[in-house]
């Protein structure tokens, strides 16, 4: 699948959470075939950062468009993964994933497969390792249509092969025209990313 | 397949996961109403005097139990906010979400009432009554409770909390279903205030939904 080309443009944002200023004035845009990794020290408004552009915290100051639309208007287009579980632990894996990406049973079996999740679709989410279950999560990477991607710590608790595989997968996204957003503290290998520095601001 | 039948096919099976919370709110209206002749007493002319209203008040608590904490699983999973990119409103999915919650939860509340009835001795015509006003008066109490569920999302004590929060909601909806009780065991009319009870639960329905969304998208903007 190739997508249509797609511009994520974020100007002058601010925000101040809890007296505190976390980024001011912030502006920067994204076009099909970027990677950006937001950086900075726990509590820099990384996380708030991508749940503002997921639409998911309200934009207090400033403006976010995708292709020069508002958020709320593309929402669709966007597939957010966050560092909550994102599934639900009392479901199968399958279940969970048939809901969230609305696909059918041969194609999330695909993805699962992909993932290393082999024979755990009828597997409930609680019954899973930590690992296990982030990558059931990712799984939906595997069956998505939307074009921005943002994760949030994608890479927590995954292991070695995990990490190879996820990279190759954005790589591949963005080699479609998709664009990525990601946070992490481990330094990807294999991945082009240009680097957002979110520091503190007294 | 539609976002409609996903939500749907969800909600069946987080249902037949959590057997519990079906037959919980269940077990505890049996034991309530099990308790109030050994309490008050056995005299079974006094008991149908105030068995109905007993068994409202008792469904009325069993409903708030299950539906206290109707979002938070899903809040705290993070599923909750995934919604949010499903092309359709918020409050649309919510409602879909609050019919379910009332056809798995609360009606099989209602379908153990009559048992409770013959328990305390309420009289049959009484009894039917009774199980009209817990029909068409039960949705709007979902649809508050669940208000008050979406509203506390954040907080670590939500459940009475929120339970708290909707009590001036409550309380119309039992004045009213309590005079229905009353000119059913007159044996007067009983239409006209069984349609006032109607009308809030329509009323519920539509506008509830939209406070609900308001609620979580306030809720998940708060969060991390």
């Amino acid at each position: 699948m190739i997508f249509e080309p797609v511009s994520l443009n974020i100007s002058q944002v601010s925000c101040e959470r809890d007296d505190r200023l976390l980024f001011h004035n912030l502006s920067f845009a994204l076009r099909s075939g970027d990677i950006l990794r937001v950086a900075g020290p726990n509590g820099a408004g990384k996380t708030t950062l991508l749940r503002m552009i997921a639409g998911l915290f309200e934009v207090q100051d400033g403006v976010i468009t995708i292709d020069q639309e508002p958020l709320s208007e593309r929402r669709h287009q966007v597939l957010y993964i966050g560092h909550k579980p994102q599934v639900s632990r009392d479901l199968t894996v399958i279940d969970n994933l048939k809901f969230l990406t609305g696909f059918d049973e041969p194609v999330v079996k695909q993805a699962l497969i992909d993932v290393g999740l082999r024979g755990y679709h009828d597997s409930l989410v609680k019954e899973l390792s930590q690992g296990q279950g982030r990558r059931c999560a990712l799984a939906r990477l595997w069956c998505s249509e939307a074009p921005i991607w943002i994760l949030d710590e994608p890479y927590t608790a995954l292991d070695v092969t995990m990490v190879e595989t996820l990279d190759r997968k954005i790589n591949a996204h963005v080699a479609q025209g998709g664009l990525c957003l990601f946070t992490t503290h481990q330094l990807p290998q294999s991945l082009n990313f240009e680097t957002l520095e979110l520091g503190r601001v007294d | 397949m539609s976002i409609e039948k996903r939500m749907l096919a969800r909600e069946l099976k987080l249902a037949a996961a959590r057997p519990g919370d079906i037959f919980k709110p269940m077990w505890f209206l049996m034991l309530v109403i099990s308790m109030v002749p050994l309490a008050l007493s056995p005299d079974s002319v006094l008991l149908a005097d105030i068995g109905s209203a007993m068994i409202w008040v008792a469904t009325l608590l069993a409903l708030l139990l299950n539906t206290e904490h109707l979002f938070q699983s899903d809040f705290s999973d993070g599923v909750l906010e995934q919604w949010l990119f499903l092309d359709r409103p918020l409050a649309w999915l919510v409602g879909l979400k609050l019919i379910v919650h009332w056809l798995f939860h609360v009606v099989p509340l209602i379908c153990i009432t009559p048992i409770a009835g013959l328990m305390l001795s309420v009289p049959t015509d009484v009894l039917i009554a009774l199980l009209m006003t817990l029909v068409v008066a039960t949705p709007a109490l979902t649809c508050f409770s669940g208000l008050g569920a979406a509203l506390t999302l954040g907080s670590s004590r939500s459940g009475i909390l929120g339970v708290l929060v909707m009590m001036p909601l409550f309380v119309p909806v039992v004045i009213l279903a309590a005079g229905v009780l009353i000119r059913a065991t007159d044996g007067s009319e009983i239409l006209p205030l069984m349609a006032l009870l109607g009308a809030f639960s329509l009323v519920a329905a539509t506008l509830v939904p939209i406070a609900v969304s308001a609620a979580i998208r306030l809720n998940i903007g708060g969060s991390n």
